[in-house]
C-alpha cells in the first residue's frame, strides 16, 4: 500500500515525501559543511599569509563559473527532462572537479598539502570535502541519465526534481566556500 | 500454543528473509535485537570495571585494559545500546500510532539499521586487530591525535562512529518524513501520541546533532592519517576545538537519548493511571524548548577548560534555562497520576522508577549547571553518578517501561509479571546502590576514568557498595533475560489489547499484520481507541 | 580573601538545601499519588478525566523559573570571587602537567609533583601542558582548571590552614592517570620561605658514586640536577628530589628501599610511564639509591 503511492508527484513540495526526505538530507549536510566552514574560519588567522600567497583566485573562478552554470543547466533539465542538458550539467561538473583537481596538483608540487601547515589541513579538508559531494552527485546524475537510456520516462518525475536539489545545494555550498577561501584572501 | 515467536511467521507472500526485510516491524526488532546484545557487552564491560574498583589498588584488570573497556563501554552503552534500543522501539511502533502502513523509506530504513550495526562491529573488531580505542568515550584531543594514540584503537572509533551515526541521521530523516507526512486522515499533528511527538523532536535533534560530530571525526582522521593540525596546537590548531565540535553533538545527544523515553513513559502512565496525560500541550512544548535549547549548552561540558566567566555565565544560564521544560514534566507525570486509578504494573512500576531516579539525576543535572559547583565536581565520579541516574535510572527504565508494555504487542504474549516485580525490585536497589555512592566519592575527589585509587584516600568503602550494588544489576538483568527467553516460548497470550490502552497500535492485532491494519482509521481525537471504546467519553481534542 | 573551597560550599550548601526540598516534594507527591490512587484501593467511581490546568502548569513552569534565576545571581557572585576579583596574588607558579607528573615552576627553580605555597596567601597558579589536556585538582583547595598544551590558564588557590592536601589529576590523558597524585604543602611564611631557598641552591658536586652511575647512564636524558651536568627536561627535576613525599607522583612512598626498587624497574610500579626500566648492577643501583635520597 505505502510502496505504491510513495513516488506519486505532487506540487506542493511538502506533500511528497522523497523531496521532504531530500530537504531534510540537505539541512543536515548543512549542518555538517557549517562545522568545516566555521573550523576553517577559525584558523583563518593563521593561515592567511599562505593563502594569499598560494591560492589563484581569478582561476579558480573561472571554474567556479563552471559549477556555477552546471546549476543554471541542471535547472532546465530538471523542467524538460531533457537528457542533452543533463549531460551539459555533468560535463561543467566534471570540468569543476577537473579545475579542483589541478588547484590541488599545483598546491602539493609546491609542497602545500593537508600535513603541512594549519592553511593546508583546513583548506584540502572543506574543498575536499566539498569535492567529494560533487563527485557524489555526478554519480546521482549519471544515474538518472542512464536511466533514460533504456525506456524514455522510465524513472519518476520526483527523481529529477531529488536530484537537482542536491545539485543546487552542491553549488551553494561552493558559493560559501569560494567567497570565504578565495574572497576572503582578496580582503 | 506455539514454541515460536508469533512475528516469525510471515504470509507466503511475503517470504524475505530477516536479512533482506525491510518491514518496519522487522527492522525494529533488529534495532532492539541489537540493543539488547550491546547492553549485554556493555554491561559485561561495566561488571569489569566495578570489579577492579572494589578495593584499593586492585591489581585484577591492567590500565590499558580498564582504559579500553571504559571507552568502550560508554561508546556501546550510548550509541550501540540506548539510541537502537529508541529507534527500534520508534521504527515498530511509529507508523502502528499514526495509522501507518510502515515508514517513509523502507529500504533505507534498512539501510539505516545495517549501517549502525556494522558501525559497531568495526568498533569491536578493534579488539581483534590491535587493540580497542583507549581514549575515552568522547576522545579528547590531542590524547586521540596519533602522537599520544599511536595504534589503530581510535581509527576504529573514528570509523566505527561514522559508520554508525551514517545510519542513526538515514533513520531520523525517514521518521521524520513518517511523522509528517503519513499520518492517517485525523491524525492532526495536535493529536499524536505523545511517543511520537518525542520521536520527531529527536529527530531533528539528530539531524542538527549528529552532523558535528562526523565533522570532528572527518578532522580527527585528517590529522591522524594525513598529518593535519586541526587539534594540534604545534601545528597551530586547538585542542578545544574538538571539545566544542564533540560536545555541541554530545549535549543534543543526552536528549536524543532521554527524550524517547519520556515519551514511552508518557503512553504508559496514562493507560496505567486510566486517565489521559495531563497537559498534553506543554509536554509537547517542552520537548520542543528543549531541542532549541540543547543546541545551546555545550559548553557546560567545559567549564573547566578556560573559556572565561563570561563564556561560562553564558552557557550556565542556558543549562539551568533547559532544566525547566526538562523538569516541569515530572508534574505532568504526577498530574495524571492524581484522580486516576492506577494500575501498578512492570510496565508502571518502571515508569514511576524513572520519574524517581529522573529527578535526582535533573537535581544533580542543574547543581552542575552552577558553575563553581561544577568546577569543584566536574571529571569526577560526581558526573558519573549523575550520567547514570539519567540514563540509566531515566532512560533504561523508560525502555523498560516500554519493553514490558509493547512486547505483547510485538509479540502476542505477556511478558510474566512475576518475573517482571522481581527485575523491577533488583533493579531500583542494585542501581541505587552503585550510583547513590558516587555522588559522595566525586565531591571527596575521585576523579573519572582512574583504573584504581590510592588505599589512603579512603574511598575503598564506596567503591565496595557500588560494585555490590553492580552485581545486583547483574542479576536483575538476568532475570529480564530469563523473562524475555521465557515469555517469547511461552507466555500468556495477550489478544489485541491487554491493557485497555488509547492508541491506534493497540487497534490492530498482536502481532500487527504486514500491512498493520486492516482498514486505515479515521481519528477524532488524542485517544483513538479510548474514543472507539468509549463513544460517549470520547475526547474533546 | 575566603578560600574558593569555603565560597563554593556556601554556594553549594544553598543548593543542596534547595534541591533537597524539592526532592523530597516531589518524590513524596510521587508516592502519595501512588498510594491514595491506587486501584486495589476500595473507593468508588472512575478516574477523573481533567486533563490540563493552564493557570497550574504556569504556576509550576513559572515558580522553579524563579528559584533558578535567584540561584544565577548568586552564581556570578561566587564565580567572580572564586577567581579572586580585586585580590591582587602575592605570587605567580607556573604548573605544568605531563604525562604523568607535575612540573612546577619558581621562578627559574623547577619541582615536580609536590606545591608548597605559603598559608593565607592568594597564590595563582598559571597551568599548561607539555603533552595533552590534564587538570589540577586539589578538592580540599579549591576548584579544579584544566592545562591544554598551547594555552595558559589560571587558578587562584587560597588556603586558610597549613597542611598537607592531596589532590590528583581530573582529565584522563592516558594509561597512568590514575597515578597523576599532587600534594600540596601548605606552610607558614617562613617554612615556605626556607623550603624555597633550599630548592634554590644547586648540589654540591662532585657527588660521589652515584652521580657517576646518574651522569653515565641514559638517566640525563630526561632529568636535571642542577650543579651537575644533567639538564634533561623530558622528566622531573631531581635536584631535591628527596625533599618530596613520594616518587612517580604518589605511586610510592619515597625513602631510600623504595626509590631503589622503583629505579630498579619503574615500569612495574607505574607500568606505561615514559621512564624506562634501565639495567644497572647492584652496587650501582645502591649509589644511585643513596645519591638520590640524600638530595634533600
Amino acid at each position: 500500500m505505502s510502496r505504491a503511492v510513495s513516488l506519486e508527484r505532487s506540487p506542493r513540495i511538502v506533500e511528497d515525501r522523497v523531496l521532504l526526505g531530500v530537504v531534510i538530507f540537505i539541512a543536515s549536510e548543512s549542518v555538517f559543511f557549517l562545522a568545516i566552514v566555521l573550523a576553517y574560519v577559525a584558523y583563518r588567522d593563521a593561515g592567511l599569509a599562505t593563502a594569499k600567497a598560494n591560492l589563484d583566485v581569478g582561476r579558480t573562478a573561472i571554474f567556479s563559473i563552471a559549477l556555477f552554470a552546471s546549476s543554471g543547466t541542471m535547472a532546465i533539465a530538471g523542467r524538460t527532462r531533457s537528457r542533452a542538458w543533463l549531460a551539459a550539467t555533468m560535463i561543467l561538473g566534471a570540468i569543476f572537479l577537473a579545475g579542483q583537481g589541478s588547484e590541488y596538483a599545483r598546491l602539493l608540487s609546491e609542497g602545500i598539502g593537508p600535513g603541512s601547515a594549519l592553511f593546508g589541513t583546513t583548506f584540502f579538508t572543506l574543498t575536499g570535502l566539498h569535492g567529494i559531494h560533487v563527485l557524489a552527485g555526478l554519480v546521482a546524475l549519471a544515474a538518472l541519465f542512464t536511466a533514460h537510456l533504456g525506456r524514455a520516462r522510465a524513472v519518476g518525475a520526483v527523481a529529477w526534481d531529488a536530484v537537482s536539489l542536491y545539485w543546487h545545494f552542491v553549488d551553494a555550498v561552493w558559493v560559501v566556500v569560494f567567497s570565504v577561501v578565495y574572497i576572503g584572501t582578496l580582503l | 500454543m506455539t514454541a515460536i515467536p508469533l512475528w516469525v511467521r510471515r504470509p507466503a507472500a511475503e517470504r524475505v528473509g530477516w536479512l533482506r526485510t525491510v518491514d518496519h516491524k522487522e527492522i525494529g526488532v533488529l534495532y532492539i535485537g541489537m540493543g539488547v546484545a550491546f547492553f549485554a557487552l556493555g554491561g559485561l564491560e561495566a561488571l569489569l570495571l566495578r570489579a577492579q574498583l572494589a578495593t584499593p589498588e586492585a591489581t585484577l584488570v591492567d590500565p590499558e585494559t580498564f582504559n579500553q573497556a571504559f571507552t568502550v563501554h560508554g561508546v556501546t552503552m550510548i550509541l550501540l545500546a540506548v539510541v537502537p534500543l529508541l529507534v527500534g522501539f520508534a521504527n515498530y511502533m511509529v507508523p502502528l500510532m499514526i495509522g501507518a502502513p510502515d515508514v517513509a523509506f523502507p529500504r533505507l530504513n534498512a539501510l539505516s539499521f545495517w549501517l549502525s550495526l556494522v558501525g559497531g562491529i568495526v568498533l569491536y573488531f578493534s579488539f581483534l586487530a590491535g587493540g580497542a580505542p583507549d581514549t575515552g568515550w568522547f576522545s579528547y584531543a590531542p590524547l586521540s591525535e596519533r602522537a599520544f594514540a599511536p595504534g589503530t584503537g581510535v581509527d576504529y572509533y573514528i570509523l566505527g562512529l561514522a559508520v554508525n551515526g551514517a545510519g542513526t541521521i538515514i533513520g531520523a530523516i525517514n521518521l521524520a518524513v513518517t511523522i509528517l507526512l503519513m499520518r492517517c486522515p485525523g491524525m492532526a499533528i495536535s493529536r499524536v501520541p505523545l511517543f511520537v511527538w518525542m520521536t520527531l523532536v529527536t529527530s531533528v535533534l539528530i539531524l542538527g546533532a549528529y552532523p558535528a560530530l562526523t565533522a570532528a571525526l572527518v578532522m580527527l582522521l585528517v590529522d591522524r592519517q594525513l598529518g593535519g593540525h586541526f587539534f594540534d596546537p604545534a601545528g597551530g590548531g586547538q585542542a578545544v576545538l574538538w571539545q566544542h565540535l564533540f560536545w555541541f553533538f554530545g549535549h543534543p545527544e543526552v536528549y536524543i537519548m532521554v527524550l524517547p523515553a519520556m515519551g514511552m513513559i508518557s503512553e504508559v502512565i496514562p493507560v496505567f493511571s486510566r486517565k489521559p496525560i495531563f497537559g498534553y500541550g506543554f509536554v509537547a512544548g517542552s520537548s520542543v524548548a528543549i531541542a532549541f535549547l540543547s543546541f545551546g549548552v555545550w559548553a557546560h561540558h567545559m567549564f573547566a577548560v578556560g573559556l572565561g566567566d563570561t563564556e561560562n555565565a553564558i552557557f550556565g544560564a542556558t543549562s539551568m534555562l533547559i532544566a525547566i521544560p526538562t523538569g516541569v514534566k515530572v508534574f505532568n507525570w504526577i498530574a495524571t497520576m492524581v484522580g486516576g486509578r492506577l494500575r501498578m504494573t512492570t510496565a508502571m512500576l518502571f515508569a514511576v522508577g524513572f520519574i524517581a531516579m529522573f529527578v535526582i539525576g535533573g537535581l544533580s543535572g542543574v547543581s552542575l549547571a552552577v558553575v563553581p559547583i561544577d568546577l569543584a565536581v566536574t571529571d569526577s565520579y560526581y558526573v558519573v553518578a549523575h550520567l547514570h541516574y539519567v540514563l540509566f535510572g531515566g532512560t533504561m527504565l523508560g525502555i523498560f517501561a516500554g519493553a514490558y508494555y509493547w512486547f505483547p504487542k510485538m509479540t502476542g504474549r505477556l511478558l510474566s509479571e512475576r518475573l517482571g516485580r522481581w527485575h523491577f525490585w533488583l533493579t531500583f536497589a542494585g542501581f541505587n546502590l552503585t550510583f547513590l555512592p558516587q555522588h559522595w566519592l566525586g565531591a571527596a575527589g575521585m576523579p573519572r576514568r582512574v583504573f584504581t585509587y590510592a588505599a589512603s584516600t579512603g574511598w575503598g568503602p564506596l567503591n565496595f557498595i557500588s560494585t555490590i550494588g553492580a552485581a545486583i544489576l547483574a542479576v536483575a538483568m538476568v532475570v529480564f533475560f530469563v523473562n524475555l527467553f521465557r515469555s517469547l516460548r511461552s507466555g500468556e497470550i495477550a489478544g489485541d489489547d491487554p491493557w485497555d490502552a488509547f492508541t491506534l497500535e493497540w487497534s490492530t492485532t498482536s502481532p500487527p499484520p504486514p500491512e498493520n491494519f486492516a482498514s486505515i482509521p479515521a481519528v477524532t481525537g488524542r485517544r483513538p481507541l479510548w474514543d472507539r471504546k468509549h463513544p460517549e467519553a470520547r475526547d474533546k481534542r | 580573601m575566603r578560600p574558593p573551597a569555603d565560597a563554593i560550599g556556601t554556594l553549594a550548601l544553598i543548593v543542596g538545601v534547595i534541591a533537597s526540598v524539592i526532592f523530597i516534594g516531589v518524590e513524596a507527591a510521587l508516592v502519595y499519588a501512588i498510594w491514595r490512587y491506587r486501584a486495589s484501593r476500595q473507593f468508588a467511581g472512575e478516574a477523573a478525566t481533567f486533563e490540563r490546568n493552564r493557570r497550574l502548569e504556569i504556576a509550576w513552569t513559572a515558580a522553579p523559573a524563579l528559584i533558578l534565576a535567584v540561584v544565577f545571581v548568586l552564581t556570578l557572585g561566587t564565580m567572580a570571587e572564586i577567581n579572586g576579583a580585586g585580590v591582587t596574588p602575592a605570587m605567580r607558579i607556573a604548573a605544568t602537567g605531563h604525562q604523568w607528573w607535575w612540573e612546577f615552576g619558581y621562578g627559574g627553580t623547577k619541582t615536580a609533583n609536590e606545591l608548597h605555597i605559603p598559608v593565607a596567601t592568594p597564590i595563582d597558579l598559571d597551568l599548561t601542558s607539555a603533552d595533552v589536556i590534564h587538570s589540577f585538582w586539589v578538592p580540599e583547595l579549591g576548584p579544579k582548571m584544566d592545562m591544554l598544551p598551547g594555552t595558559v590558564n589560571h587558578l587562584r588557590l587560597f588556603a586558610r590552614r597549613a597542611g598537607s592536601y592531596d589532590g590528583q589529576c581530573a582529565e584522563f590523558c592516558g594509561i597512568e592517570h590514575a597515578w597523576m597524585r599532587i600534594r600540596v604543602v601548605v606552610q607558614s611564611q617562613a617554612e615556605f620561605d626556607s623550603w624555597l631557598a633550599a630548592q634554590n641552591l644547586p648540589v654540591a658536586s662532585p657527588g660521589g658514586d652515584g652521580e657517576r652511575v646518574f651522569l653515565s647512564n641514559i638517566c640525563v636524558n630526561c632529568h636535571t640536577i642542577r650543579g651537575t651536568a644533567a639538564a634533561g627536561t623530558a622528566g622531573p627535576d631531581l635536584t631535591h628530589v628527596a625533599s618530596r613525599a613520594t616518587i612517580g607522583a604518589g605511586v610510592l612512598p619515597n625513602d631510600v628501599a623504595r626509590m631503589r626498587a622503583w629505579l630498579a624497574d619503574p615500569q612495574r610500579y607505574k607500568p606505561g610511564s615514559l621512564m624506562p626500566s634501565v639495567p644497572l648492577s647492584d652496587a650501582d643501583l645502591d649509589a644511585l639509591a643513596a645519591y638520590l635520597g640524600a638530595l634533600k
